[in-house]
């Protein structure tokens, strides 16, 4: 990172015009997974050393005082939490349910899931609580998501055809998919209770349901070979019907198509992002969908900022669309340690209610979050 | 107690006859000439204060500077009855001559006619409006016209001022022209006696615009506390650079400062300060990134002021930068120099 000092100044400066908040956290680990524990808490991971911290984060306070700002010190992250895991945190979810203070995590080159305790106001602690011991190991981590039933479960998989439904406090296997497809998953989501939908690395998105292990495919219509897929889901948490829900799928190459279950045919959405290196590396795409501003959809991991688009722009013969806004602060992180190699936004999320707050984090250790400013609306 | 001996204005001798028998009306004109002012207090024995109200200007809605804050530092001195109307001095736009003293011919005259490009007005924070330009004018004037008067008086403090970031050529950081700059070169120049001047910025960001214009000035010494890791990230070096890191708070940060001003003061012996007391040290601040607390600033005001009062030394005093958008908690906060200024007055001055 060869950002000069007069740079960041300049980019300082114009930050204060560009946010409405923006709050900057330098951990001493970069993380590539950030996870909403509550309203104002987020849990993070270490992955880039054999001993990693599981971190819970309180936002900086000042965030929510709202026009009583002055009143409230705390600019700063604070940790409130913290535990030790034995292996690189590849994915990190937490866990719908009556327990509500569970998460549970996947390795690097592992075969095991962790499930853990994130504690109590007595305790600072988070306790490692059990382990499902899995056949197979997975070189880039299983992909997990929460079940969305009162008894905690987890749904788990490194290829389509080991996806499993486990209740967590037996372990018990409540459901596995009836497929033999051995592509790779990208990641999964529950829509409602029982279904669900997959993405494979190739683009492939599979539609299932808990209660019975027949899957649909929508593989995509051209191949686009050496792309890696992520997707993003548009639901109405946490009881959606499938057929209201839009899926993005962004490719390694920085396409992005938009797509809706009632029409799997052809896409509703397409653009194509300006990438700066050719073969990004794949680990940290993310694709997500704004909880709180109609169609608005961010893109990170393909470089070192974080693109929000209003997908009601896309018109179908102008393919490169102008994003609403660019987050480039990472760029500008003063603290940042650089080893040399590019820098790149690992993971992002939108907040549940907020609309134009975010929280992006960097392979340079820093975790930000922000309130973007609508210059086009106007609104604030 | 120390008792402060006024300075009086060495007025040439046949002129001192012919004061004697003017009436008071041209007496206050002849005040006017030798003070920066539209409005001067000669009568008043009370703390000078310095305020314009076209310190203001208009800004677009939610801009993040507060210009709120100018008129209402004074209102809330008022209010508080720290000070009344009888004490207020009125500076004059400062001229084209005196900002040409610091700041080159060719920005000057693009800044007053809006001609700046929009890279650079986006480093300033601002967008050029002829408003903008003439309270900037009538801030430096204010802080050259609270220099004359604490040259006379002993103290004395202006509601604005202590726009430090701005350079000869350029503006950054939300100041366009550099009004300690231009008070301390007026000062030196105006008058045959040869004057050292002490610049002590304590704003939370270094004072990094003064720092260059006074780099190979040897009869002024900029001073300046601040945090390292605040913009400018593009660090000057001024004569005494102190950075402090994230987060200090009252206790070590006056202990800090009690380090350096006294042995500052008795080896460069200064004929004036220029005292910048930024509030954005204040944990607050939505800019800053110190912790310190009402009460530290407090201390801290007062300490600077006694120390160089108490040694015969006159000071002006600018409020420096504060952010918040709470400009009401804002202005209070900024008003702590000017109540620290009242008490020194009282015990030190008259």
């Amino acid at each position: 990172m060869d950002v000069s000092s007069d740079e960041a100044d300049d980019w300082f400066m114009e930050s204060l015009h560009m946010y409405k908040d923006l709050h900057v956290f330098q951990l001493e680990h970069p993380t590539k997974v950030i996870e909403w524990t509550s309203e104002k808490s987020v849990c993070v991971a270490g992955y880039s050393s054999p001993k990693n911290e599981i971190l819970e984060l309180l936002l900086p306070l000042k965030l929510y005082a709202g026009d009583k700002q002055g009143l409230c010190p705390e600019r700063d992250f604070k940790v409130q939490h913290g535990g030790f895991c034995d292996e690189p945190v590849e994915c990190l979810r937490h866990i719908f349910g009556k327990s509500n203070r569970c998460v549970v995590t996947s390795g690097h080159n592992s075969s095991k899931l962790q499930v853990w305790d994130l504690g109590e106001d007595d305790s600072d602690v988070i306790k490692r609580t059990g382990v499902i011991n899995l056949e197979r190991t997975s070189a880039e981590g299983r992909k997990i998501a929460s079940g969305l039933t009162e008894d905690p479960s987890v749904l788990h998989g490194c290829q389509i055809n080991d996806v499993q439904l486990i209740e967590l406090a037996s372990g018990k296997v409540l459901y596995a998919v009836g497929t033999d497809s051995l592509d790779a998953v990208s990641g999964l989501q529950f829509v409602n209770a029982n279904e669900f939908v997959i993405c494979a690395n190739n683009g492939t998105l599979y539609v299932g349901d808990t209660r019975h292990p027949r899957i649909e495919q929508y593989a995509l219509q051209a191949s686009v070979t050496r792309s890696r897929w992520s997707f993003g889901l548009k639901t109405n948490l946490p009881q959606s019907d499938l057929a209201s829900c839009t899926v993005s799928r962004l490719s390694s190459c920085g396409q992005v198509l938009l797509s809706d279950f009632r029409k799997m045919s052809s896409p509703v959405g397409e653009a194509q992002l300006n990438l700066q290196h050719s073969f990004p590396s794949s680990d940290f795409m993310t694709v997500t969908w704004a909880p709180a501003l109609d169609n608005f959809l961010s893109v990170s991991g393909l470089d070192g900022t974080v693109l929000v688009f209003d997908t009601t722009r896309w018109t179908t013969d102008l393919k490169n669309p102008e994003p609403i806004f660019v987050h480039r602060g990472h760029h500008f992180s003063c603290e940042a340690k650089t080893d040399g190699t590019p820098l790149v936004v690992t993971t992002h999320v939108w907040h549940p209610w907020r609309p134009r707050t975010l929280l992006s984090a960097a392979s340079d250790g820093s975790i930000h979050v922000w309130d973007w400013v609508d210059k086009e609306n106007n609104s604030l | 107690m120390f008792r402060f001996f006024r300075q009086k204005v060495l007025l040439p001798e046949p002129l001192l006859k012919a004061e004697r028998s003017l009436n008071r009306k041209a007496q206050c004109a002849i005040c006017l000439r030798f003070f920066h002012a539209e409005h001067t207090c000669q009568n008043s024995r009370d703390l000078p204060v310095v305020h314009h109200k076209k310190y203001v200007c208009d800004l677009p809605p939610n801009h993040r500077f507060p210009m709120g804050k100018f008129p209402k530092v004074l209102q809330c001195l008022l209010k508080d009855q720290v000070i009344t109307e009888t004490q207020v001095w009125v500076p004059l736009l400062a001229s084209d001559e005196m900002l040409g003293s610091v700041h080159t011919q060719e920005y000057l005259s693009n800044f007053i006619t809006g001609k700046t490009d929009e890279k650079e007005q986006r480093r300033t924070g601002f967008t050029w409006s002829s408003g903008l330009v003439q309270r900037c004018r009538y801030e430096t004037g204010g802080t050259v016209l609270a220099a004359q008067v604490a040259l006379q008086r002993g103290l004395a403090c202006s509601t604005a001022g202590g726009t430090h970031h701005a350079f000869p050529s350029y503006g950054s950081g939300f100041c366009l022209l550099n009004d300690l700059a231009v008070a301390a070169k007026h000062l030196l120049t105006e008058s045959r006696i040869k004057r050292r001047i002490l610049i002590v910025d304590l704003d939370v960001h270094q004072g990094d615009g003064t720092a260059f214009i006074f780099k190979d000035e040897p009869d002024v010494f900029t001073f300046s506390m601040h945090c390292g890791k605040n913009f400018p990230l593009r660090k000057q070096c001024s004569d005494l650079d102190v950075s402090l890191d994230d987060g200090m708070e009252d206790k070590e940060y006056l202990s800090t400062l009690q380090a350096h001003l006294p042995w500052l003061l008795d080896v460069f012996r200064p004929d004036l300060v220029l005292y910048d007391a930024g509030v954005d040290p204040h944990w607050e601040d939505e800019l800053g990134r110190l912790r310190l607390t009402d009460q530290g600033l407090f201390e801290r005001d007062q300490y600077v002021l006694k120390s160089v009062v108490k040694k015969g030394i006159p000071v002006a005093t600018v409020i420096g930068g504060g952010y918040s958008r709470d400009v009401d908690r804002l202005a209070l906060r900024h008003s702590i120099v000017h109540r620290a200024a009242a008490k020194v007055w009282k015990e030190y001055v008259t």
